[in-house]
């Protein structure tokens, strides 16, 4: 098939597929001239290809027909607002106002779900094939069956992440340096851990915790205006510790 | 036993069997096709619907209708639903939440504003203007699964069958509408 030939035939099958892709008007689709244009190359056509390139165009077209019929029943159905009014008013209302008109319009379905013979059968297939939790996410993430933990300083050591020396080094490092910011006052436990990375931060909270849970330092919330503070002591208390999450973002 | 005692005895195991073929989930989806109802109840099983929808009105239910997509009698889907909407601490205590039924009737008056076909990725960018992203993810997909809405292979999304059939639809674009005004005047 020539080239300009087969483009008016692509043409149209672009155009409405464009049209059945979006929310754009069906009746942008020119049907009459378009059907009169298929009519027109038709004679022209002479091998299978052509005629079902020519059978796709009529198909997409009859596509956008339906669509223009769906269009004008729900134009005429009252529930066609402007969408940009509409739009508008759903930014204004708050959630509550929303979830309130759902519900005062809403009639739900009573229904009693009961156990067939079919969902039981079901039920047994899925159970039979379900694999084994410990082989279940293997592929993915390369486990074998290692429930989530917790990383303390041995795996550390063992991971090369710290020696024992380093380990201790660091810890000395950050009890004067705290001891010497603190000088007995409450600091910003934000501001003490920030470092010049986020494996810096991340490594003096680390060391951090290390140092309240031994009780050479000192921990203290405010949950309603979401601070934490932290000082040094001078002497090491004991006690019962407690424990406290703190998420470390690299942002704040 | 006489005629009218016979009749009589005969419409009452109609429209109890009526009431078990409709309250009992037989396939995925909720509801009874008109032509399965023919083949329980018979050709007039209409009657016995309405005779039904009188039967349930004093617990608060009524017998719906759904029209299918050609109009024909066998295409339509009967359900038993509540006549009355409850109340919003009523469906707060059936484990639905605010944010959710936010997202959904957000979702739905769009659809319906863009001619009641619109691509999601368009619905999604609208709705991420007011809540989590996260939340809009995990309800588009939820209220797809539920039946709330519809989306074809080209990604378009449609008002879906559970819509039509528990959303008065009229009544939830007039609620949008006037509460906007209400909330534009303060």
């Amino acid at each position: 098939m020539e080239q300009t030939k087969l483009d008016d035939y692509l043409r149209v099958i672009e155009l409405c597929r464009d049209v059945e892709t979006s929310s754009a008007n069906p009746f942008d689709v020119d049907i009459r001239e378009k059907i009169l244009l298929l009519k027109q190359r038709l004679p022209e056509l002479k091998f299978l290809d052509e005629l079902l390139v020519d059978s796709e165009a009529m198909l997409e077209l009859a596509q956008i027909v339906k669509l223009q019929d769906q269009w004008l029943k729900q134009r005429a159905s009252a529930l066609y607002i402007d969408p940009l009014l509409i739009q508008l008013k759903l930014k204004l209302l708050p959630k509550e106002t929303l979830s309130e008109a759902f519900v005062k319009s809403w009639h739900p379905i009573a229904q009693v779900d009961q156990l067939s013979s079919r969902g039981l059968e079901r039920a047994f297939v899925y159970w039979r094939e379900l694999t084994p939790m410990s082989e279940r996410f293997k592929n993915q993430f390369g486990t074998y069956g290692i429930v989530p933990g917790v990383v303390d300083y041995s795996d550390l050591v063992s991971l090369g992440v710290f020696t024992a020396e380093e380990f201790e080094l660091g810890l000395t490092r950050l009890y004067d340096e705290l001891l010497q910011k603190s000088n007995g006052e409450w600091l910003d436990y934000r501001q003490f851990i920030e470092g010049e990375s986020y494996g810096t931060k991340v490594r003096r909270a680390y060391l951090l915790a290390f140092l309240i849970s031994e009780g050479r330092a000192l921990l203290k919330t405010e949950p309603l205006i979401g601070k934490i503070w932290t000082k040094a002591l001078a002497e090491r208390v004991k006690g019962t510790p407690k424990s406290v999450a703190i998420s470390i973002t690299g942002d704040s | 036993m006489e005629p009218e005692t016979a009749d009589r005895a005969l419409l009452e195991r109609k429209v109890r069997r009526a009431f078990q073929v409709l309250v009992l989930q037989r396939g995925r989806n909720p509801g009874v096709k008109g032509w399965e109802m023919r083949r329980h109840l018979g050709r007039e099983y209409r009657k016995i619907i309405e005779v039904l929808s009188e039967d349930v009105a004093p617990m608060g239910l009524e017998v719906f209708e759904v029209k299918g997509p050609d109009g024909t009698d066998d295409s339509s889907r009967f359900l038993l639903r509540f006549k009355e909407p409850p109340t919003i601490s009523e469906a707060e205590t059936s484990g639905i939440r605010i944010d959710d039924l936010a997202v959904l009737a957000a979702s739905i008056a769009f659809v319906n504003s863009k001619s009641g076909r619109v691509s999601r990725r368009e619905v999604e960018q609208f709705l991420r203007e007011k809540f989590p992203k996260w939340r809009v993810d995990y309800s588009m997909d939820r209220y797809v699964k539920r039946g709330y809405l519809d989306q074809d292979d080209k990604g378009m999304l449609h008002i879906g069958w559970r819509t039509r059939a528990e959303v008065d639809e009229k009544t939830l674009m007039t609620l949008i509408l006037s509460r906007a005004q209400e909330a534009a005047k303060k």
